[in-house]
């Protein structure tokens, strides 16, 4: 299968100068400036397949933007090669953005002022929508993201979930192989989340679309993409597999436990010396966490050892979430 | 064909958006004319008090005036470019422009048009036939084609100069004001050029070649003929100026930056 995305050695560096401090410094300014090169993103290289969903994640400034600006002919690379869609997107800029659809969560794609279907009748004749195309996907679209009964009011009467869906509809007009989506569920409620991502779920499902998705919702991630790209500082530093993120860095397993009399820290590790667990007490609500392996039979031994010892209130069995994990990936800053 | 196909559909949602708030469209329209015909007695008024000017009659400056007007209005229409940088540039809304497949300074045109601007150009016939009739000129018939040529020519001329300025923003960051300035330089070109001093008439006519809007062309109807030359190269500036502008802003493109989010 072709690739949607090949990306080669790609970088992006800023020129910006940094002023001297004071009028004199202000006055030097004037002169002589001193230029600092600031590489947003720093010589990645990546490849997106036909179909794929894949979530690209990194703290603010990591470069993310960058990059899908880059993507989407936005802006130029520095150096690097990039082919999307068997284009490259800035040099073929209009033919190419036929071809992708972009979402950026904080900017609104739609006028303003005048009706959704008037915006959407605009985009139908920007993108050479024929009659028949359109109503066919999009009245698929239109209900699937429930979208009908708001197409004829102005699009700053919307609140932002369902101008959020809106947007969604109009960046499909032309029912484009690649999805870009920048933050698209920043800011939504909880129902209109799991509605956007069962949609993108479906329309991956139905045309095979592309979507490169970035947000800061790891569940967003967690629900919609089998891989992940991970950036810090303009680099990779993680490709691959959700799953195995959460393998290799979700080590361990937490128990915590509540129990009915007062129970003493070191009679908990005293019961439980012969395996391989850390307790940790919270004073005030007296939650005692124990830490253990990831080995099949660590939880039920430790719950045993426990449960024949003292009387227990509650217990809870946590996993990693992934938050925690990326969390503590970029604390150490390397996978 | 696809373009002009683009300019139909927004004008026509243009009118539909106006259409919808009638009252506002109402008190716009009364406001707009309002502001014509102050604007025509303020000319009346104040060219009332000059006879001859370095060889041009009140009536033939007056007719100038009155040319200028038409090519302003036009490009005041479709050039809404005075506010690029914030608009573009600083919020990001080029961005947006950059993900569509028409050219981006095309749609910004599409986006930025202002057609309550055209009753301008109805003042500015108003003017004409006033000043026209005093100087009993006449029209032959391939004068109404020469006027079209030639206002085209000085929208052009117009457009690529404000065009040239709003590129300035893909390579400075600071904001300038040299539109505001650019705006008052544009008035001199109303005036015969020969009343000035010889710097700033090469400058109007080689550099910020606003004289090619106003004063070149109106010679041409006003049949003086020893500025014939320059009325014929009315479209030529135009056309290179806006080919020059268009190339810069390619370039430009290139070198956006992209605002943050």
């Amino acid at each position: 299968m072709k690739n949607a995305i090949e990306v080669h050695g790609l970088r992006k560096e800023f020129k910006s100068y940094s002023s001297r401090s004071g009028l004199k410094g202000a006055f030097r300014d004037l002169f002589s400036r001193n230029y600092k090169v600031l590489r947003a993103v720093n010589d990645i290289s990546f490849s997106v397949k036909q179909g794929e969903m894949v979530g690209y994640i990194g703290e603010n400034g990591a470069g993310k933007s960058t990059t899908i600006k880059m993507l989407t002919g936005i802006l130029t690379p520095s150096s690097g090669d990039v082919v999307v869609n068997g284009m490259n997107p800035h040099k073929e800029r209009e033919a190419f953005v036929q071809t992708i659809g972009v979402v950026f969560g904080q900017r609104s794609q739609l006028w303003w002022d005048i009706a959704v279907q008037e915006s959407f009748r605009l985009l139908k004749k920007v993108y050479k929508v024929s009659d028949e195309e359109y109503d066919r996907h999009m009245g698929h679209v239109i209900r699937t993201l429930d979208i009908e009964p708001l197409l004829d009011k102005p699009v700053r009467k919307l609140s932002l979930g369902q101008r959020m869906r809106c947007e969604l509809a109009a960046a499909l007009i032309h029912n484009p192989p690649l999805l870009f989506l920048d933050e698209p569920t920043i800011g939504l409620d909880v129902l209109v989340k799991l509605k956007i991502r069962d949609f993108l779920k479906e329309i991956n499902e139905k045309y095979n679309t592309t979507i490169l998705l970035t947000t800061h919702d790891l569940t967003d991630i967690e629900a919609l993409c089998d891989r992940v790209v991970m950036l810090d500082e303009g680099n990779i530093i993680y490709d691959g597999a959700l799953k195995n993120l959460k393998e290799t860095w979700g080590e361990g397993k937490e128990v915590q436990f509540q129990f009915l009399e007062r129970v003493e820290l070191s009679a908990l590790e005293k019961v439980t010396q012969e395996l391989h667990v850390k307790w940790e007490l919270e004073e005030k609500e007296q939650h005692f966490t124990a830490y253990t392996t990831d080995e099949a039979n660590a939880v039920s031994d430790l719950i045993g050892a426990v449960i024949s010892s003292f009387q227990i209130k509650d217990v809870k069995i946590m996993e990693v979430s992934t938050e925690e994990i990326i969390r503590k990936i970029y604390e150490k800053g390397e996978v | 064909m696809f373009y002009l196909q683009m300019l139909a559909q927004y004008i026509g949602q243009y009118l539909k958006t106006r259409l919808q708030y009638r009252s506002d469209l109402v008190v716009e329209l009364v406001s707009d004319l309002l502001f014509q015909g102050v604007n025509l007695i303020f000319i009346i008024v104040v060219f009332g008090h000059t006879d001859f000017l370095n060889g041009w009659s009140r009536d033939e400056i007056i007719f100038i005036y009155g040319f200028f007007l038409v090519p302003f209005a036009l490009f005041s229409s479709f050039f809404n470019i005075w506010d690029f940088n914030e608009r573009y540039i600083v919020k990001g809304e080029l961005d947006r422009i950059l993900t569509r497949p028409i050219h981006s300074l095309f749609q910004i045109v599409l986006e930025r048009m202002e057609l309550e601007s055209l009753f301008g150009a109805i003042t500015g016939f108003v003017v004409m036939a006033y000043a026209g009739a005093r100087l009993g000129l006449s029209i032959n018939w391939y004068d109404p084609i020469l006027f079209l040529i030639f206002v085209i020519g000085g929208v052009l001329v117009y457009a690529g100069v404000f065009i040239l300025i709003a590129c300035i923003s893909f390579w400075a960051d600071a904001r300038t004001s040299i539109m505001p300035m650019m705006y008052n330089i544009g008035n001199y070109g109303r005036y015969p050029v020969d009343i000035y001093n010889t710097v700033i008439r090469f400058v109007l006519t080689w550099i910020l070649p606003f004289a090619f809007v106003g004063v070149y062309p109106a010679a041409f109807f006003l049949r003086r003929e020893e500025w014939y030359v320059y009325s014929f190269l009315t479209p030529v500036i135009g056309v290179v100026f806006f080919a020059i502008s268009v190339f810069v802003w390619n370039e430009g493109v290139k070198r956006y930056r992209g605002a943050g989010n």
